[in-house]
C-alpha cells in the first residue's frame, strides 16, 4: 500500500477496489448492471409492450417444445427398425451415421455460426458502446469489462442458435434413448464452443480494431456483411446456374457423401458431437476422448483471448481515444442548387434535380437530397440497400442461362395456350423489375421517419407539415424504386429481345405499381417509427413491419393480377393487347395511386406527433 | 430594451406523461426586444416548456403562442418564425455543416443564393469557415453546438429559444454567442433560453423566470425577483431560496 492511500484509509476513505474478488465477481457485477436495465425496460415499459413481450417469451418455448416433440417423433421414426429393414430391402444406405452426425452438424453449425456472425456485434460491443467511458474509468478489471462485453454481445446469437439447436439435440437423445449424462452436457459443449467461437472473434476484433478505426470497420461491415450473406444465401442459385453439382452421385447420395466428409475423425468441428453420441450411447472412453479435446480445446482458446486481451484490448481502446476523429470531407458543392460534385454524374444529377425542383416544393426537395446524401455516405444504411439489388443481378444472370421460354413438352397443347404461357412468361419478366423496385422501397419506405433518428427534432421545429413530409419521405422511397426498377426491365427486355409494346407497358407497370408500396411501407413506418436507435441497423421497425410486410404481399398479389389480368384475358379471348394493356395500366394503375393515397391519409394525423411518446 | 409585444405567450400550460406533471400550469409572456432566462432544477420542467413552446411536445392544455401564431393551431406560421438550439445537438453527422445550413435553408424555403450568403456568413462568424465541407461527425462537441446555433439562426428568426446554450462551448465562443444573443434582442427579436449558469442570467437576462417541480414560483427583473425574496441579493441566493436550498446542506452531510 503507498502511503497515499495509507494516508487516505487512515482519513477514513474507504478504497472501493478489491484486488481480492476474482474475475468472475466482477463480471457478475457488470452482467447484474445489464440485467438491471433489461429488467427496468420491461417494468417501465407500457403495458401493450409487457404483454407483447410475455407472449413472445410464451411463442417461443411453445416452438422450442415443438422443436423438441417433432425431433423427438422423427428421429425416432427414422431410427425404427421397420425403416432400416425397408432400407435394407431397397438396398439403400442406413440412416444410424446420418442420425449420428445430427450433433456433429448442429454443434459445428453453432461454432461456425457464432464466429462468423459476432464480428460485428463484438466489435460494438467491446469497442463502441456508450459505457465503455464510464466503466473504463471505474475500479473493475479490463478482463471482466472484455468478458462482460463479450458475452452480453454472442448472448443473442447463442440464444438464437440454443432456441432452434437444444430441441433438437434433445430430441435426437430421447429418441434414441440416451444416458442422462447426454443432457446437461449438450448444454455445456454448446455454450464452451459459444464461448470459444466468441474468444476467437474478439481476437480477430482486436487485430482488426489496431490497424483501422472500429467506426469505420463498423460501417463497413453492414455493407460486406450484407453482401456475404446475400451470396451465401443465393449460392444454391449460381450452383445450380452453373451446374457446379453434376458430379457422379444421386441425388440422394450428395448429402451422406457431404456428412460423411465433415464428419471426419481428423476434424475437430466433429469431436464435440462425436463426444456427445458417444456419451449417450454410453461409449464411456471414446466420450471422455472426445468431449475432453473439446473442452480443452474451445476452453483454451477462450482463456487465450482473455489473456490476449489483457494486454490488447486496453491498449487498442485507448488509441482509439487518442486517435481523435479523423477528418472526413464531403464532396465539394459547386454552386447553391447544384448537388455535391464527385457523385457519379453530377451534371446528369444537377439536371434530374432541377428538374423535379420545378414540380417539387424546396423543402420536400431539400429532404430529399438529404437523405440521399445521408444514405448514400453511410455504409451501415448501404449494407440494407444493396440486398434487393443482388437479388437483381442474379436473377437477370439467371436469365443469360439457357431457358426461359415454354417447355414444349409433347406437343399436344393447343397453340394458343402455348402463345398465353409465353405471353405470361414475357410479362414475368416485369415482374422481375417490380421485385427489386419493391425491395428497394420496402426498406427505404418503411425506414423513412425511423432514418432521422435523433435529429427528428430538426424537422419538427421546421415550417413543414404532415403532407410535405410524407411526400419527402415517399419521394425518397418512390424514386430509387423507380430508378432500378426500370434500369431491370430495360436490362431484361434486352436479354429478352421483349418487344417495344411489352418493354412500354412494363415500364409503365413499374412507375405506377411501386407507389402503391412505397406508399403502403411509409404509411407502416410512420405508425412504427423509432427515432430511438444508434446504429441504423437497430431501427426496428416492431410489429408494424410484420403487418406492413402482410400487407406488402397482399398488395403485391392483387397489383399483378390487376396489371397482367387483362392484357392475358385480352390475349386469350383473341382481342388487341395494346387495349389489354392500356385496361391493365387503367385498373392496376388506379389501385396503386389509391394504395398510396388512402394509406398515407390514414397516417397523417400521426405524422405531427412523431417522437412525442 | 423590450418592444411592448409579446413573441412567446403561454397561457395556463399543463404538460402532463401519464400521471406525472410535468408542467402545472404555468403563464409567462417573452416580449420582443428581450432576453429572457429560464431558469430551474434538474427536472423541473424546462426542457419540456421549450418542447411545447417549439412545437415538439404537445401540451396537456393551455396553449403556446409564438410571434402571434399559436403553436398548435398554426404551427407553420409559429415554426417559421422561431429558431430553437436543443441542449444536446443532435445532427445530421453524415452532412458537411454547409450541407446542414442548406437543407435548414431549403426547410424555411429560403433562396438557395440567400441561404448560402447567410450560411457562409455564420460559419465565419463562428470559425467554421475551414471546416465548413467536413462531415459534421468529425466536429467536437463545441463545434456541433455552434453548427446547430448557426442552423437555428439561418433564416433570422423573430423567437429565438435555446436550451443550455453555453454548455460544451469554449470561453470564446460562448461569448460570441451572447454577444450575438444581445443583439438579436437589441433588433427586436424575443431571446428565451434555459441555463444553469446562473452568472449568464443574471449577466445576460432583461428577465427571469423560474421553475420548480413543473410551478413557474418566480417571474421578474433581477430587481423584481430581489423585491420578492427576504433580503437576497444575488441570483443564486434568490434561486436557492425558491427552490430548496436545503439540499444543499444534505449534499454537504453525504459528502462528508
Amino acid at each position: 500500500m503507498t502511503s497515499a492511500a495509507a494516508a487516505g484509509r487512515s482519513a477514513g476513505w474507504k478504497e472501493p477496489f478489491h484486488p481480492e474478488h476474482s474475475i468472475l465477481h466482477h463480471v457478475w457485477k457488470l452482467l447484474r448492471l445489464q440485467i438491471s436495465v433489461t429488467w427496468s425496460t420491461f417494468r417501465t415499459a407500457r403495458l401493450r409492450r409487457k404483454i407483447g413481450t410475455i407472449i413472445v417469451v410464451l411463442v417461443t418455448v411453445l416452438f422450442a417444445g415443438g422443436v423438441f416433440a417433432i425431433s423427438w417423433f422423427l428421429l425416432g421414426a427414422l431410427r425404427s427398425p421397420e425403416l432400416e429393414r425397408i432400407l435394407i430391402e431397397q438396398n439403400q444406405p442406413s440412416l444410424t451415421p446420418f442420425l449420428e452426425t445430427v450433433p456433429v452438424l448442429i454443434l459445428a453449425g453453432s461454432f461456425l455460426g457464432i464466429l462468423l456472425t459476432s464480428f460485428g456485434v463484438l466489435l460494438s460491443a467491446l469497442y463502441l458502446s456508450g459505457d465503455l467511458d464510464f466503466l473504463m474509468a471505474a475500479p473493475v478489471p479490463i478482463r471482466a469489462v472484455f468478458v462482460a462485453k463479450q458475452l452480453q454481445a454472442v448472448l443473442p446469437n447463442f440464444g438464437l442458435i440454443a432456441l432452434f439447436g437444444l430441441p433438437v439435440l434433445f430430441g435426437l437423445g430421447a429418441s434414441g434413448g440416451y444416458n442422462f449424462l447426454y443432457y446437461p452436457m449438450v448444454v455445456i459443449v454448446l455454450a464452451l464452443l459459444a464461448l470459444a467461437a466468441a474468444g476467437a472473434s474478439s481476437l480477430l476484433v482486436m487485430g482488426v480494431a489496431r490497424i483501422f478505426p472500429p467506426r469505420r470497420v463498423a460501417e463497413v461491415i453492414g455493407a460486406v456483411g450484407a453482401l456475404l450473406s446475400i451470396i451465401c444465401s443465393q449460392s444454391g442459385n449460381f450452383v445450380n446456374a452453373m451446374h457446379l453439382d453434376e458430379q457422379n452421385l444421386s441425388p440422394e447420395q450428395i448429402p451422406f457423401a457431404a456428412i460423411t466428409r465433415f464428419n471426419a475423425i481428423w476434424n475437430p468441428l466433429s469431436w464435440p458431437g462425436r463426444g456427445l453420441v458417444d456419451l449417450g450411447e454410453a461409449r464411456l472412453l471414446p466420450a471422455l476422448l472426445f468431449l475432453g479435446l473439446t473442452v480443452a480445446l474451445a476452453g483454451g482458446l477462450f482463456l487465450l483471448s482473455l489473456q490476449v486481451a489483457e494486454r490488447l484490448y486496453y491498449s487498442g481502446w485507448a488509441n482509439m481515444q487518442a486517435g481523435g476523429r479523423k477528418k472526413r470531407t464531403a464532396p465539394k458543392v459547386r454552386r447553391p442548387g447544384v448537388v455535391p460534385a464527385g457523385t457519379a454524374s453530377p451534371v446528369r444529377a444537377g439536371a434530374a434535380a432541377s428538374f423535379l425542383s420545378e414540380f417539387i416544393p424546396q423543402p420536400v426537395m431539400g429532404m430529399i437530397r438529404k437523405d440521399f446524401l445521408t444514405l448514400r455516405r453511410d455504409p451501415r444504411n448501404m449494407g440494407q440497400l444493396i440486398t434487393p439489388l443482388i437479388v437483381g443481378f442474379m436473377y437477370v444472370f439467371i436469365l443469360f442461362r439457357p431457358g426461359g421460354f415454354p417447355i414444349e413438352g409433347r406437343g399436344e397443347a393447343p397453340d394458343w395456350f402455348m402463345q398465353l404461357i409465353g405471353t405470361a412468361m414475357l410479362y414475368s419478366n416485369i415482374g422481375i423489375s417490380l421485385l427489386v423496385g419493391w425491395s428497394l422501397i420496402s426498406r427505404l419506405g418503411m425506414m423513412g421517419f425511423s432514418q432521422e433518428g435523433k435529429n427528428y427534432w430538426m424537422l419538427k421545429t421546421a415550417p413543414v407539415g404532415a403532407v410535405r413530409l410524407l411526400l419527402a419521405k415517399l419521394l425518397v422511397a418512390y424514386l430509387p424504386g423507380l430508378v432500378m426498377g426500370t434500369l431491370f426491365m430495360v436490362i431484361i427486355s434486352l436479354i429478352r429481345g421483349a418487344s417495344i409494346s411489352i418493354l412500354l407497358f412494363g415500364l409503365a407497370v413499374v412507375a405506377l405499381s411501386i407507389i402503391g408500396a412505397a406508399g403502403i411501407n411509409v404509411a407502416f413506418g410512420v405508425v412504427g417509427v423509432n427515432l430511438n436507435w444508434e446504429d441504423p441497423r437497430k431501427m426496428n421497425p416492431g410489429l408494424s413491419g410484420c403487418f406492413s410486410m402482410l400487407l406488402s404481399f397482399l398488395y403485391m398479389g392483387l397489383s399483378v393480377v390487376l396489371f397482367f389480368g387483362p392484357p392475358l384475358l385480352f390475349e386469350a379471348f383473341g382481342l388487341p393487347e395494346l387495349a389489354g394493356q392500356a385496361a391493365g395500366l387503367l385498373l392496376g394503375g388506379a389501385f396503386s395511386i389509391a394504395c398510396a393515397v388512402i394509406t398515407l391519409g390514414l397516417v397523417k394525423n400521426r405524422v405531427p406527433r412523431i417522437g412525442e411518446s | 430594451m423590450s418592444t411592448s409585444s409579446a413573441l412567446i405567450e403561454t397561457s395556463h400550460l399543463i404538460k402532463k406523461f401519464g400521471d406525472k406533471v410535468a408542467v402545472n400550469d404555468i403563464s409567462f409572456n417573452v416580449n420582443g426586444g428581450e432576453v429572457f432566462g429560464f431558469l430551474g432544477p434538474n427536472g423541473a420542467g424546462k426542457t419540456t416548456t421549450i418542447k411545447a413552446i417549439v412545437g415538439l411536445l404537445q401540451p396537456t392544455s393551455g396553449t403556446v403562442k409564438v410571434a402571434g401564431y399559436d403553436v398548435q393551431l398554426q404551427p407553420m406560421q409559429a415554426k417559421a418564425a422561431s429558431g430553437f438550439v436543443p441542449d444536446t445537438p443532435n445532427l445530421y453527422m453524415k452532412l458537411s455543416a454547409r450541407e446542414l445550413l442548406r437543407f435548414v435553408g431549403d426547410l424555411y424555403e429560403l433562396k438557395p443564393e440567400k441561404a448560402a450568403e447567410r450560411g457562409d456568413e455564420l460559419l465565419r462568424l463562428f470559425d467554421l469557415a475551414d471546416v465548413r465541407d467536413d462531415l459534421i461527425d468529425s466536429y467536437s462537441h463545441g463545434m456541433q453546438q455552434k453548427i446547430a446555433l448557426a442552423a437555428a439562426l439561418i433564416h433570422d428568426p423573430k423567437v429565438l429559444v435555446l436550451d443550455e446554450p453555453t454548455v460544451g462551448l469554449d470561453p470564446k465562443s460562448a461569448r460570441l454567442i451572447k454577444d450575438m444573443l444581445r443583439q438579436m434582442a437589441d433588433r427586436g427579436a424575443a431571446v428565451f433560453l434555459s441555463t444553469h449558469i446562473l452568472e449568464i442570467a443574471e449577466r445576460m437576462c432583461d428577465r427571469i423566470g423560474i421553475i420548480d417541480r413543473g410551478n413557474l414560483v418566480a417571474v421578474g427583473t433581477m430587481d423584481e425577483l430581489r423585491a420578492m425574496g427576504k433580503g437576497e441579493r444575488s441570483l443564486e441566493d434568490i434561486f436557492l431560496a425558491l427552490t430548496g436550498g436545503a439540499e444543499v446542506a444534505e449534499i454537504t452531510e453525504v459528502l462528508k
